[in-house]
């Protein structure tokens, strides 16, 4: 199976979070077929560039934020963008 | 004022404002796949062409200053035409230095600090060419600068079959026609009778790469 690219996994996440709103974190970790570390490492830079947000609710619920839609949204341009310009 | 002197004059500001607007409107149209993405790739790519707008801010400050009094070097002009020439030197080097690290950074990911040898770079061009009124170095540290450039671009992408060799194609003429553009204002006799090919090679380049952003980019 082909290696995944750090975007490419970002969007599956997203994905994943866009399909399944409200959903927590271990079935996310379980349908992003990552090891705990990894997920952890890419869940929590997802929180940080503010593309998933966290709602404590009898429990810890993800959805996407404005720009999670919006990175979903744009996601072949950017792919297209830092191919075009060898970034 | 002469006839000849509001056509130099003329030229200057059109050519200064033609590479500003499109620099900055690449700055501001890759805001978004920044924010959304903050990869370091374009960051540097898009921080490359705000400081090519700065320097080109400056260069046109000087040049006009130069053809409204008839001073044959930025020099003449005392302090305040040394610390323009200093900021355009430093900004227009350290964009060329950030374009350079916008392509090469994975591979230097090891070394990140290499971005602050950069600016250190950048400062000791800007000051040799400065303090010094030697024709041979100023050409010597330009050309030294490109010989730099694109054997780091040559060594890090020899692969033939890999994409984006036409990007880098641009980004070396970009590189030769800046460097020309320093010489153009260190020495400015030197260059006097290509003056309008590299003004419009100039242009032609950015409106090439800001054609390129726009296309790639999605902005409106």
């Amino acid at each position: 199976m082909k290696k995944r690219s750090k975007f490419e996994i970002m969007k599956d996440i997203l994905q994943t979070v866009q399909n399944n709103p409200d959903i927590k974190t271990t079935p996310l970790l379980r349908k992003s077929n990552l090891s705990t570390l990894r997920f952890k490492q890419y869940y929590e830079d997802l929180l940080k560039k503010e593309l998933i947000k966290e709602t404590e609710n009898k429990g810890k619920f993800v959805n996407l934020t404005e720009k999670g839609f919006r990175f979903l949204d744009k996601y072949k341009t950017i792919l297209n963008f830092i191919d075009e310009f060898d970034l | 004022m002469g006839r000849m002197v509001q056509m130099g004059l003329g030229a200057e500001l059109i050519y200064a404002f033609i590479i500003i607007i499109s620099s900055l409107m690449i700055y501001f149209g890759t805001k978004e796949l920044y924010e959304l993405t903050k990869y370091k790739g374009i960051k540097y790519f898009r921080e490359a062409f705000l400081l090519f707008a700065i320097a080109f801010f400056f260069r046109s400050f000087i040049k006009s200053i130069m053809i409204l009094f008839g001073l044959s070097r930025p020099h003449d002009f005392q302090l305040l035409g040394i610390v323009s020439l200093f900021i355009f030197l430093y900004t227009i080097t350290l964009a060329m230095f950030y374009l350079l690290y916008s392509i090469m950074w994975k591979k230097w990911r090891k070394s990140p600090k290499i971005i602050y040898l950069f600016h250190i770079l950048a400062i000791l061009i800007a000051i040799l060419s400065l303090i010094t009124g030697n024709i041979t170095i100023i050409l010597l540290v330009n050309i030294l600068l490109l010989i730099l450039i694109l054997s780091i671009t040559y060594i890090a992408h020899k692969n033939p079959r890999k994409k984006g060799q036409s990007i880098h194609l641009i980004y070396v003429l970009l590189s030769l026609f800046l460097i020309l553009n320093v010489i153009d204002i260190l020495i400015p006799n030197f260059l006097q009778l290509y003056q309008l090919m590299i003004y419009l090679l100039s242009i032609g380049i950015f409106l090439l790469i800001f054609y390129k952003v726009l296309k790639k980019s999605g902005s409106d």
